[in-house]
Formats: structure tokens, sequence, C-alpha cells
């Protein structure tokens, strides 16, 4: 592997099974993946083209069927990679009962940040999110933009090496999108690694340097952003397909 | 350490705000405060049902307790997904799972102090009572004692945890159970070092025996099956274990105003170490094995 190299997939492939060991469906099939230091990395694709098992191998939660997975030149479940690792899960995964404030107290001691640190480290997330006045209210009441802004605190409260994003802007309002695109070009200025899936190929052309672009758990193409054609969303639909396939008009009559 | 502390503390803190808590705590403090002084019967044992009822409720409550609370917070962080960003932090499955049973344990221990110190203040409750009742001959002589317990454990921490909710936005249910143990404490902790308490906290262990065995069972199923299955397979092991208390002799040594041999605890730690270590060996068995989706 080479020095520059963050996480590497070679061959990787998942098979999903059912409780009689059967296998029922292959989610990625045989993907070669290189994320490079520094770089902000697109996993683009249609809803179940296998980003989300990708991201999910690479973060050793998923063990490989085959292949190899690394990060950081290691297996994903070392605990040394993980401890250079942000994670903004899909969907904002956090605990209703813990406030703002707890919740990134919480991260923080996972990240093993003592109680003082991940304090100070709260507050300046807190400020940043623009949610310093309900970070004593607990997270189950907040909308879905508050709790997806708490969650992206929660990912760098660790100060990490790398970040992995899946569909950061999911669910968030236009103003809030173009916010968390704001952050992640400075958090890539600043040298941060960045994994980021969307289906928004909006955000992918506006924030990474390079994508693949997966389909049915294959990498169908790979490349700079400048490189895949002037409009990405042309080339996306070649690659996956068109909406001129669909027999709209036979349906609609 | 602090990894490890975190998931702990963020465990105990998810079952302390649980209604179900709250209402098998509010339970157990009812049937221990309140049902001795139903039985008109007493035949002079007043403090002796008393204390047979706080008993009861520790094991009945427990095992309700030990049961759905592995259940809860385990499914509820593989449901809804708080396991994935858990573990992408530099924490290992099997530490992830032994501190998240250790909260689920310390929520327990809670719940057992709160209505061990409730019984304990009952009990000093009825024997008031009783020597009022020696000296007045009327029938009324619990019911004094116990009510105040009562408000003292149940109504003032509901009203106080209100109120704090109300005007200062404190969590309702932390805050009334954190309030329920205080109280059950303040009104008993001038007993602690007599021979009363030397009876009913040890067996207030004993009766807790089942209960961690099962607290181990629900956390290791917990975290490779479904919460139906877990509760079925759990209560399969507590279908096995329950009968095994009777070795404890805990009515015998009670009998009396006896002491609870300090053999029986000893019986007692030498059954609850091997089966609950064997347990979370199987459920670190099963959080290494599983995809995490």
């Amino acid at each position: 592997m080479k020095e520059e190299t963050v996480v590497s997939l070679k061959g990787a492939k998942k098979t999903f099974r059912d409780f009689w060991l059967r296998p029922t469906v292959n989610a990625v099939d045989g993907l070669d993946l290189e994320v490079r230091r520094g770089e902000v990395f697109g996993l683009l694709g249609p809803n179940g083209s296998g980003k989300s098992t990708t991201i999910k191998m690479i973060l050793g939660l998923l063990d490989p069927t085959s292949g190899k997975v690394e990060m950081f030149g290691r297996p994903p479940r070392s605990l040394e990679a993980r401890s250079r690792l942000g994670y903004l899960p899909e969907l904002s995964y956090l605990h209703p009962f813990l406030t703002a404030r707890e919740t990134l107290m919480y991260y923080g001691g996972l990240c093993g940040l003592s109680r003082g640190e991940a304090s100070r480290r709260a507050d300046q997330l807190l400020s940043m999110v623009k949610l310093q006045d309900v970070a004593n209210r607990p997270v189950g009441g907040f909308s879905k933009g508050m709790a997806r802004r708490v969650a992206l605190a929660s990912a760098l409260v660790g100060r990490p090496e790398l970040l992995v994003l899946d569909e950061p802007t999911s669910g968030l309002d236009p103003v809030s999108t173009k916010e968390v695109k704001t952050l992640v070009k400075a958090l890539a200025k600043n040298g941060m690694t960045i994994l980021m899936t969307s289906h928004l190929l909006a955000d992918a052309e506006d924030v990474c340097d390079r994508v693949m672009i997966l389909d049915h758990g294959k990498s169908v193409a790979e490349g700079e952003v400048a490189e895949l054609g002037e409009s990405l969303e042309d080339f996306f639909l070649a690659k996956v397909g068109n909406a001129d396939e669909f027999v709209l008009a036979d349906f609609l009559s | 350490m602090r990894r490890g502390r975190a998931i702990v503390f963020a465990t105990a803190l998810e079952l302390l705000c649980e209604p179900l808590f709250l209402l098998v705590l509010l339970v157990a403090l009812v049937l221990s405060s309140i049902a001795p002084a139903m039985h008109y019967h007493q035949f002079g044992e007043a403090s002796r049902m008393a204390r047979d009822a706080g008993l009861s409720a520790i094991l009945v409550g427990g095992i309700v307790i030990a049961l759905t609370g592995p259940v809860r917070t385990f499914r509820r962080e593989f449901e809804t997904g708080t396991v994935q960003v858990a573990l992408a932090h530099s924490v290992s499955r099997t530490m992830f799972f032994l501190c998240k049973t250790l909260g689920c344990a310390i929520a327990y221990v809670v719940f057992v102090l709160t209505v061990a110190f409730a019984s304990l203040t009952v009990v000093n409750g009825a024997e008031i009572g009783g020597t009022i009742a020696s000296v007045r001959g009327n029938i009324a002589r619990l019911w004094g004692p116990s009510l105040l317990c009562a408000i003292a454990a149940i109504v003032l921490p509901m009203l106080i945890a209100a109120m704090l909710n109300r005007f200062a936005r404190f969590r309702f249910t932390l805050t009334a159970n954190v309030l329920s143990l205080s109280f059950a404490f303040v009104g008993v902790f001038y007993r602690l070092d007599t021979d009363l308490a030397g009876r009913i906290l040890p067996a207030a262990f004993l009766a807790s025996i089942p209960a961690l065995i099962l607290l181990a069972a629900s956390s290791a199923f917990a975290v490779r099956f479904t919460g139906n299955v877990t509760l079925v397979l759990s209560a399969a092991i507590a279908v096995i274990v329950l009968p095994a208390l009777g070795n404890y002799c805990l009515s015998d040594a009670l009998a009396g105003g006896g002491h609870v041999p300090a053999t029986y605890i000893a019986a007692a730690v030498a059954t609850i170490v091997p089966a609950v270590a064997a347990l979370l060996a199987l459920g670190v068995h099963f959080i290494n094995g599983r995809d995490v989706k």
C-alpha cells in the first residue's frame, strides 16, 4: 500500500445471507478502491448500489465475504486505525435521552478525551453547528436538521484524520446543505481526508476531488470529477441508467 | 478506561431515563410500603411482613428490570443504529458489550438499593407502630409510618421531579428515580449500622442473584437475537435459575430474626460468578461474530 493511501479495498465482496446461510444478495462485488490522504472522495450510485455496505466494511462493522479492506494500512477492526476516524451515518443515530452536550461528551469519551477536554470540544462544536442555545435539551426532541448537525459535530469531536460521511446532506434544507458543503470544503482545505457517499450529484460535483460510481455493487466508473465530462449527472445517468428507460408513458396512459 | 466509563454512564443513564424502570420501581415501592399495612391479621409480626414484602418486591421487580433493561438498551442500539457510531470509534466490541452490561447492572443496583432502603424504613416504621399499638391497642399501628414512607419514597420525588421538569427542564424520569433513591436512603440512614440493616441488605443481595444471572443472559442473547427471542430464551434461563433459590434458604435464615450466614453469601457468589462469566463469554462471542448493519 502506498504511503498516502488512507483507505484501500482490493477485490472486496460482501454477500448477505439469510437465517439458513443461503446467499440473498451480493451487495458489493469485487470492489477495488483507494482513497488518498487529503482528498475528498465521493462514492456515488443509486439506492441499493452498495455505497453504505462499502462504508460499513471500511468501518469494520461488516466483515467482507472475500477480499481485503484496510484503513491506515491496518484491518478495519484495528482500534489504532479507528482512533483516527470520524463517522457520520446516513441517518442521525443519536441517543434520544442524551442532551446535545451530553451526546458530544459521550462521543468525546469514546474518542478517549478527558472530561474537561470533551467539555471544551463540545462547546466549540456546538457553537460551530449553531446549537449552543439548545445544548441542554435532549436530542430526542430535535428536528431532523438539528439532529443532523449534532451527528456531524459528533463525527468531528475526536479531531479525526479521516472523515466518513454517509449521505451527509440527507434530510437537510438548502441552507443547511450549503453549510455542510462549506464545512466539508473547509475541513478538506485543512488537510482532512474525506470519504463521502451521496446520490445527490450536485453535492458530489461541488465538493469531491475524485468520485467512483457504483452500480449493483460494482464500480462502473472512477476518476476526477473534471475528467468525467461536463456534467456529472449526464455521465452518471449514462452509466447507471436513464430516466428514458422508464415506461412512464405506458403507465400514465 | 475513559471509553468504557462513557459507555457505562450512558447505559445507566438511558435505563434510569426509561419510564418502564420508573414504573417497576414505583410498583415495588408501593408493594413494600403499602402492602404490609393492607393485612389486618398481623399476629404481632408487622415488621416481618414489611420486610418480606420488600424482599419479594426486590425479587420480582428485579427480575423484570434484569430481563427488560438489557433487551431494551441493546436492541435499541442495534435497531436505531447508534451501535454503528459507537463501534466506529476505537472501542472494541468486547468492551462495548461488557460496559453496556455493567451499565445495566448499575441501573439494577439503583433499583435494589432504593427498594431495600425503603423496606428498612417501613420495617422501622412498623416497629415504632408496634410500640405505639402496645400502648394504645388499636389496629392502625402500621398506617401512619407506612404512609409517611410511601409519601417520602413515592409521592414527594414525583412532585419534586415534576416541578424541576416544569421550571428547570430536568428530565422527569431520571430525576424521579434519583430522588426516590435519595429519599429512601435519607429515611433509613440512621439505621444502616443496626442489626436490621445487617439482615435485610444481605438478604436483598441473595434475592438479587437470579436477577443478575438473568441480566447477563438477556445481555448476551440481546446482541444476537431479536427482543422477543431474547425474552423467551432468558425466561428459559429463569426457569432453570429460580428454583435454585431454595438452596439459599432465605426464609430459614430470616425466620426468627436470624442473620443470613456468611456461608450462604459465599455459596451465592460461588454460583453467580461462573454462571455470569459463562453468559458474558457467550455475549462476547455473539457480538464479535455478527455483522453490524
